[in-house]
């Protein structure tokens, strides 16, 4: 079992493709009201710049082996043993690729998606900033560092979702959001005092090298804690409840950060430690099942969704519970691989529903849509190919990476996993083709369109239709190939022999022997695909269905199960346990404990002071003869003392 | 002739309770001045009979002191009286009660 | 001598102030600015190695007039002299000219506390720096009883630091002994001294339950003025702990120290939970500012030298984003005459940089990573952790969630959502008034990032 360190250098390029995002950020932010549109293409030039020096340290990244994997380029230090550094190796090298390339994608899109809003520049300095953060994240070779980095992605994201923040449901959006990551926060805090309490080091090399020696109970707590980060930030139950609420931000910041490469985090983290997982049986339990779990509530939450975008948003947590699910059991190739997928399928999913929403004038229900195939067929085929892919059609990427991590499960010994994954595939066909029907097919139901059409064209001249429609196009072909290209042909595909040195062939690491082969997985996946399909098309699509679809529409919302409606409950649970009381106990201490109590006693003894003051004061009363004779009849006293005391004596 | 010790005594302790009584009893605040000087004058002519006994010449010196103190309290002891009573005619100490508690 | 002028200089320069024209309102606050940052320079200048000494008495135990600085107060004295330059450049208050004078007063008094490397200068400059607070607070505050309550509390406590000083003296021989290595005292009169500063200390930083003169404090106080109370005045006391109580009664500090961190502890899950409910926006500042203080009274009880490291980060980091939070909710307040959340919204749109400053300030409060709060709040609680205590880390892990809940209202209620109506939005922050918050900003960010230097003395 190898872990990187990485050859240490100098790697001007890593250094550069890390800083320039930040340089984007900070000028844009700067210089915004100047710059106005150019903005937004010195954001994207930037970013794009970055990924050609990430396809540039390919072989720096892929330099070396066994412990030393990879580019090291170490930075500063804080303390002896806290020392930071930067580490492009495999694993970190295909998140940049994504940060990077699609974030160049998504970020060129934004220019036409945000052309005209009044804070245009300020949404790049925010874009080029994640894109800095996350690539922060990606590239620490330190867990300080890593957690820096999942500080200030959350922080965009923080910034992103509540962008248009006149909307109150913006600003509860990202206060919700950043507040759960939070909570992610301070796990990985947790852990990290652990590993500098068992380790006395941050650094991954450092740690890994130790895991081996360290008490299963440790590395239990230790793997708990750091998954309590990826959860929050990859929204695993139940901390997922931020992620759909986080739709409130601009389409392309839910295709960039909701979808495509924040959310991964938590992957990253898993995959990242792997040797921390390796090394503890009931973190990998604990891990795949919550990734099995949270894949199978977001599928069955997504079918009860009117939103075209919360439905990619559960659509994307399930997604996430797959990967975390495959890199939590030990498959870390299939894990790795489906982020690989997901992040081309479902940011052009995102930007396809982004092409909609812009031409319908922000409208998001799908029930409002329909017939949009002969209005918009370029977002139509978009979609289309997109969908396929996520549902994982024969062929398609997401087939090739969806069937590692399914197969992945079983490898590895956990066939319940293994079989939620398989339902949890049907109904993720289902709730995805209901989208693509409700919305595309029939007749349009809406009343956005012509308003829209009518007011626009006097308003104000749109941004040429290519800087949207040109990165989605582009995004098609990873989509559908990317799979056939890299991961087909099993241990020998060029993913597997790309990982090999990271995490060590996968044949020697698969524990059970699979009672079902890879060739069955694929057909029982593929028939409960057919089954979901099948539903969604027997419900929406078919000519009956699609003759009286207003009515139906409305009839099943309506008679939508209240567990659906109120999502499984996880939404009302944390409000009740946590901020609710949370709140009381604040209302009781500030308004009560505080006041009364404690500098209640304060006041008692003032009360005090003052009523001993009153009773001496009584003694004062002003006569002086009065005065006198207590002076005379003390002395008197005294006197007769020290006569009666002479007499004794 | 050596007047005997105990006569000192004596009359300085006449002279002293006369003092008393004259601060308790009498609300004229110059009558009750006289009287505190009664009493620090009975003080002096003890030390000075002691000090005249025992041939120490220290109770000679501390009645100096006690002279000059005297002095100095009847210049503002009669300082006070003139400010307190100057506006009314009558001399009277329970009159004075501006600091009852 | 650079040290003994770096004390100086601010109180002479208060003093003369008086003598200024009162309507002089521009000359007196650049005449402030000038000053502190001169005095800064002089801080800068001094460094740790400037030492000035002049004996004082001889019986019944040797004191000494002795003023230089050690390692831990060179950086308290930084953020002190910053703050006050910031905090005098920020000031808008009403008879401009005295209020800039106390200002002074308050930086030449503080300077001799953090100087001092006398026990009985210390005491006696911990009385002093109570007066410039005292007299603003009655000519410029609210209410006159809020002036009294932070006398009599913060007097009582220099009271008992004053008898537990003369204690220590006779006992001990010297007084003469900050930041030197001194043997610890020993004996059994140690607890009662222990005793006496732990008071003192404690009321002035505060600790729960000694803190409710704090709220009203901090809010009655003018916004610039209760910059640099919050700021460095109530380090006061986390300072007696580190360089005082942690190095001449090392024994008591270690046999006491459950129940200085159970206090810290309560302290930090109390104010957290009171600031998610406040209405007033330096209430909630407040609030937070007792549960922030009450982490380094977890790190001084811990006793674990990354905790102790931690704690000095945490002091200038808090120093920083609390100075900064209270010089914006200044600005915010001098705009829309009202501090409540409930009337506040909206201003965001029209006032970006006055958004963006209270947004950084904020962050940094709320312990995000990369900015100072972060470093500080890492390096405590590792070195708590460290030394074994368990709970203490787990109650400051929530009281961080509780954090960002309660700082991200601050900033959302009052820059987010739609503007109120009956709360016009006025202008954004002119030059000066942004300069005087943007040191502030810059260092947060920069000992975030590079938190180095404080960790190597």
């Amino acid at each position: 079992m190898s872990h990187s360190l990485g050859v240490t250098g100098t790697y001007p390029l890593v250094l550069t493709l890390w800083l320039l995002p930040l340089l984007g950020a900070i000028i844009c932010w700067a210089f915004g009201p100047q710059l106005r549109t150019m903005s937004g293409w010195l954001a994207s030039a930037l970013v794009g710049i970055s990924f050609v020096l990430a396809v540039a340290s390919w072989s720096d990244a892929t330099q070396g082996a066994g412990g030393t994997l990879g580019a090291h380029q170490p930075l500063a230090s804080w303390l002896p043993g806290f020392d930071f550094g930067l580490l492009l190796d495999p694993l970190s090298l295909i998140w940049t690729f994504i940060i990077t390339g699609v974030g160049f994608l998504i970020v060129f899109y934004s220019i036409g998606y945000m052309d005209g809003d009044r804070a245009f520049a300020r949404f790049f300095a925010y874009m080029s900033f994640f894109v800095f953060a996350m690539l922060t994240l990606v590239l620490s070779d330190n867990f300080i560092g890593l957690l820096v980095g999942w500080g200030l992605v959350g922080l965009a994201s923080y910034f992103l979702i509540g962008f248009w923040f006149e909307r109150q449901s913006a600003v509860a959006a990202a206060r919700k959001a950043f507040v759960i990551n939070v909570v992610g926060d301070v796990g990985m805090m947790f852990a990290i005092f652990l590993i500098v309490a068992n380790v006395h080091s941050i650094n991954f090399g450092a740690v890994f090298a130790a895991a081996p020696a360290l008490s299963a109970g440790v590395l239990f707590a230790i793997c708990v804690t750091l998954f309590i980060g990826a959860a929050a930030k990859s929204a695993q139950i139940p901390l997922h409840t931020w992620l759909p609420d986080a739709m409130e931000g601009p389409t392309p910041v839910s295709a960039l950060i909701h979808a495509a490469t924040m959310v991964t985090a938590g992957v990253y983290l898993v995959a990242r430690c792997a040797p921390l997982w390796d090394h503890s049986h009931g973190a990998q339990l604990l891990v795949g099942g919550i990734g099995a779990a949270t894949a199978l509530v977001g599928a069955i939450l997504g079918t009860a969704q009117w939103d075209i975008k919360r439905i990619l948003a559960y659509s994307t947590m399930s997604q996430i519970g797959y990967m975390i699910m495959g890199v939590g059991v030990g498959a870390y190739e299939g894990g790795i691989a489906h982020f690989f997928a997901h992040a081309f399928f479902k940011a052009q999913l995102f930007l396809g529903a982004g092409l909609i929403i812009h031409a319908l004038a922000d409208e998001q229900d799908i029930r409002a849509m329909g017939g949009l195939r002969r209005r918009m067929p370029f977002a139509f085929w978009v979609m289309l190919t997109a969908v396929l892919s996520i549902c994982g059609v024969p062929g398609f990427s997401g087939f090739f990476s969806k069937d590692a991590v399914i197969y992945g499960a079983l490898q590895h010994g956990h066939p319940w996993v293994y079989a939620t994954d398989i339902v949890t595939a049907g109904i993720t066909a289902y709730y995805m083709f209901r989208l693509l029907f409700v919305a595309f097919l029939g007749e349009y139901r809406g009343e956005a369109a012509q308003a829209h059409a009518a007011a626009e064209p006097a308003h104000r001249p749109h941004a040429p239709a290519w800087i949207m429609n040109a990165p989605v196009a582009v995004l098609i072909a990873p989509s559908v190939a990317i799979g056939a290209v890299l991961m087909f042909g099993g241990e020998n595909s060029p993913w597997q022999r790309f990982f090999a040195p990271l995490f060590g062939a996968t044949s020697s690491r698969a524990i059970a022997l699979p009672p079902v082969s890879e060739g069955v997985t694929t057909l029982l996946v593929f028939i409960t695909v057919i089954i979901g399909f099948a539903i969604a098309w027997q419900r929406y699509a078919t000519r009956s269905a699609q003759a009286d679809a207003v009515a139906r529409l409305r009839r099943e919302s309506e008679r939508m199960p209240a567990l659906l409606t109120n999502l499984l409950y996880f939404d009302w649970l944390i409000e009740r346990l946590f901020v609710r009381p949370a709140q009381q106990l604040g209302a009781l201490f500030g308004r009560v404990l505080d006041p009364h109590v404690f500098d209640g006693a304060v006041r008692d003894l003032v009360y005090w002071a003052r009523w001993l003051g009153t009773l001496v004061r009584s003694f004062q009363t002003g006569l002086v003869r009065a005065y006198a004779l207590i002076l005379v009849a003390g002395a008197a006293c005294f006197i007769v003392y020290y006569a009666v005391a002479a007499g004794v004596r | 002739m050596v007047v005997p010790i105990g006569d000192y005594v004596a009359l300085a302790a006449v002279i002293f309770f006369i003092g008393v009584f004259g601060v308790i009893v009498r609300r004229n605040p110059l009558i009750m001045l006289m009287s505190i000087e009664l009493m620090l004058n009975a003080g002096n002519l003890l030390l000075v009979a002691f000090a005249r006994l025992w041939l120490q010449n220290a109770g000679q010196i501390f009645a100096f002191i006690v002279i000059t103190v005297a002095a100095a309290e009847a210049a503002i002891g009669l300082a006070i009286i003139v400010t307190t009573f100057r506006p009314e005619r009558f001399v009277d100490v329970d009159d004075v009660r501006s600091l009852h508690g | 001598m650079i040290v003994l002028a770096t004390i100086l200089l601010p109180l002479v320069a208060g003093a003369l102030l008086f003598a200024l024209p009162r309507q002089d309102r521009v000359l007196s606050r650049a005449i402030g600015v000038v000053v502190a940052t001169i005095t800064l320079v002089t801080v800068i200048a001094a460094g740790t190695t400037s030492e000035w000494s002049f004996r004082w008495l001889s019986r019944p135990f040797d004191a000494a007039f002795h003023f230089g600085a050690t390692p831990t107060s060179f950086w308290i004295a930084l953020l002190l002299t910053v703050a006050t330059a910031c905090a005098i450049a920020a000031s808008r208050e009403a008879r401009l000219r005295d209020f800039v004078a106390q200002l002074l007063l308050l930086e030449g008094a503080m300077l001799g506390l953090f100087l001092a490397r006398d026990l009985l200068l210390f005491a006696l400059f911990w009385d002093l720096m109570l007066l410039p607070v005292f007299f603003v607070l009655i000519g410029w505050g609210e209410h006159p009883a809020t002036a009294w309550r932070y006398f009599i509390y913060n007097f009582a406590g220099g009271l008992t630091l004053l008898l537990a000083t003369a204690a220590f003296g006779v006992i001990y021989g010297s007084t003469d002994v900050i930041g030197r290595a001194a043997g610890p005292l020993v004996g059994a009169w140690a607890p009662w001294i222990y005793a006496g500063f732990a008071f003192a200390f404690l009321v002035k930083t505060p600790v729960w339950p000694l803190h409710t003169w704090m709220p009203p404090t901090y809010s009655g106080l003018p916004a610039p003025m209760v910059a640099v109370v919050s700021a460095v005045q109530s380090k006061a006391g986390l300072y007696g702990f580190l360089v005082i109580a942690l190095t001449l009664l090392p024994h008591e500090v270690h046999a006491y120290a459950l129940a200085l961190m159970v206090l810290g502890a309560v302290s930090l899950i109390y104010g957290a939970v009171i600031a998610l409910t406040q209405n007033d926006a330096k209430r909630i500042v407040a609030y937070s500012s007792l549960s922030h203080l009450g982490l380094i009274a977890i790190a001084v009880g811990s006793g674990n030298p990354i905790a102790l490291r931690g704690a000095l980060v945490y002091i200038v980091a808090h120093g920083l984003f609390s100075a900064a939070l209270f010089l914006v909710l200044g600005y915010v307040e001098e705009r829309e005459a009202t501090r409540l959340l409930a009337r506040l919204g909206g201003l965001g749109w029209k006032n970006p940089k006055l958004a963006g400053a209270l947004c950084i300030a904020a962050l940094a409060a709320l312990g995000l990573p990369g900015l100072a709060g972060f470093a500080g709040e890492l390096l405590i609680l590792i070195g708590v952790y460290q030394a074994g205590y368990v709970w203490p880390v787990i109650v400051a892990l929530i009281a961080i969630v509780v954090a960002s809940a309660y700082f991200l209202r601050l900033y959302q209620d009052a820059m987010n959502g739609p503007e109120v109506p009956d709360v016009p939005v006025r202008g954004d922050l002119t030059w000066p008034e942004a300069l005087a918050v943007a040191p502030l900003l810059a260092a947060l960010v920069v000992v975030g990032v590079y938190p180095a230097p404080l960790l190597h003395p």
